[in-house]
């Protein structure tokens, strides 16, 4: 056992203890030896693990959309904010908007970072199971079994196949094999297109669907944008190297996050949003009122009385009158 | 040291003396942080003076925050999801709280820095330390801008 293995310990035997769970589980329903043999009831493990994982992660979720709205809801805000400090380059004026910015983040409770955080959650299991899946060709773990994995689990997942492809094989060792692995590169692309295309689907359909018009201008979209173009391409970087099992994982968790998306935007659109003006047209011609016309009206309420402050600094400023 | 001789009639020398409180950096959005404010009492002016003992691992480990600042930092660009940044609020604490209080003080904001905290403006909690008027790190006044008053006011001038 390695440095690595250790410090992944508590996720690869997590990862495995469910695989294994769901396996026993799956073969135990298979009627047909051959069928419970196969990998697909491996492959279907990964599926139910990515389940379980994405409905542990539907709290992070909910904190991601909240945060994302925050921020689209106060893109006016900071495009004020960058209006008065427009022109100040001045390491002093700087730091001041660097300042207010940072108490308007805390004022509507966003986090930048919150953004990518389901990702980077999801990070140890996806490294945990690249990890199992290269373990397990070797042949100390035939033998000892990891993590929650029986020495014949281990042995059983390494040899199981879909379509005559093998888990742990990947795409670039198959291009660069002396007789080059066809139905493994075939396989494996099919895969990364499959997730590259959800990934672009998920982002377009968030940026025209559910962002609203103050928010697609401005530095958010900016970063939106560049999301959709680079996360694409970290498919195509990661998916070369990773064998079919993470492959499995990824391209179901991509359908989940494409599945929730859709879910979010026609049932809870963002205010001032392409997809709220559908959800009202539906809900509209169901017979019902439509939403966030309440909280609007209150927020315009909130809004006036914010003229109050003059209080303290309207004396000095009554000098500048006689110029205008 | 030299004041305890005149210490009956301090007056005469030290009212020319201007003294910045840590404190006077603490002032509500639109007024001038860094103004001076009563001139101190004799036992803060006994509090200002640090020792050997307390100044010197404050300022090695200043210099080191320092560097990172310069060197590191700029690699990264803005990363922190508070305001002042880790390491600015690190350079202060340890500025003016010294080793002892500014090291947990620094660690727990690092701590705090997560994607699961809520960030936002965090200051270091004020020091009793006071400066000579012009001599305190420089560090304060970064972290401690003034921020302009908003522009929503100025409507209302015009159309009066």
């Amino acid at each position: 056992m390695g440095f690595f293995d250790t410090l992944l310990m508590p996720f690869t035997w997590a990862v495995s203890w469910l695989l294994s769970k769901f396996h026993q589980l799956l073969t135990l329903f298979s009627d047909d030896a051959e069928w419970a043999a196969s990998g697909w009831n491996w492959a279907l493990s990964i599926v139910m693990l990515v389940i379980v994982i994405r409905v542990i992660l539907i709290p992070l979720f909910v904190r991601q959309i909240k945060s994302q709205r925050g921020m689209q809801i106060i893109q006016p805000e900071i495009q004020k904010l960058q209006a008065k400090y427009k022109g100040k380059k001045d390491p002093v004026s700087r730091q001041a908007m660097a300042q207010e910015q940072q108490a308007l983040f805390r004022k509507h409770k966003v986090n930048p970072f919150m953004t990518c955080l389901p990702l980077l959650a999801q990070m140890p299991v996806f490294i945990a199971l690249f990890w199992m899946l290269n373990r397990m060709r070797q042949e100390q773990y035939r033998t000892d079994g990891y993590g929650a994995l029986s020495p014949a689990e281990v042995q059983s997942f390494d040899a199981s196949s879909i379509f005559g492809v093998g888990t742990s094989d990947s795409f670039l060792p198959s291009f660069q094999a002396d007789p080059t692995r066809w139905d493994v590169v075939l396989l494996t692309s099919l895969m990364i297109i499959t997730m590259v295309l959800t990934q672009f689907f998920t982002q377009k359909q968030l940026m025209s669907k559910n962002m609203s018009e103050s928010a697609l201008q401005g530095q958010f979209a900016q970063t939106q944008k560049i999301m959709l173009y680079m996360l694409p391409l970290v498919f195509v970087i990661g998916g070369v190297n990773f064998p079919v099992g993470v492959l499995i994982y990824w391209t179901a968790t991509n359908f989940w996050t494409m599945g929730q998306q859709w879910w979010v935007i026609r049932n809870n659109p963002t205010p001032g949003s392409q997809a709220e003006k559908e959800l009202n047209l539906r809900r509209a011609a169901k017979g019902l009122t439509p939403i966030n016309e309440k909280p609007q009206a209150a927020e315009e309420q909130r809004e006036k009385p914010t003229g109050k402050h003059l209080g303290q600094g309207a004396q000095p400023s009554k000098k500048k009158r006689k110029k205008s | 040291m030299r004041t305890g001789a005149s210490g009956s009639e301090p007056d005469g020398e030290t009212a020319v003396q201007v003294w910045i409180r840590h404190a006077d950096y603490y002032v509500p959005d639109g007024a001038t942080p860094g103004r001076p404010g009563p001139p101190p009492t004799t036992e803060e002016l006994r509090r200002q003076r640090w020792g050997r003992i307390r100044r010197t691992p404050s300022a090695l480990l200043a210099g080191l925050i320092i560097a990172y600042r310069t060197v590191i930092s700029p690699l990264y660009g803005q990363v922190c999801s508070y305001y002042p940044s880790c390491s600015a609020y690190g350079l202060e604490a340890v500025s003016v709280h010294g080793v002892l209080r500014g090291v947990p003080l620094t660690v727990w904001r690092i701590l705090r820095c997560n994607p699961f905290g809520s960030g936002g403006v965090d200051h270091v909690p004020p020091a009793r330390r006071i400066w000579p008027q012009g001599s305190a790190p420089s560090i304060i006044e970064t972290n401690h801008p003034p921020i302009p008053p908003d522009d929503d006011c100025a409507p209302a001038e015009h159309d009066q």
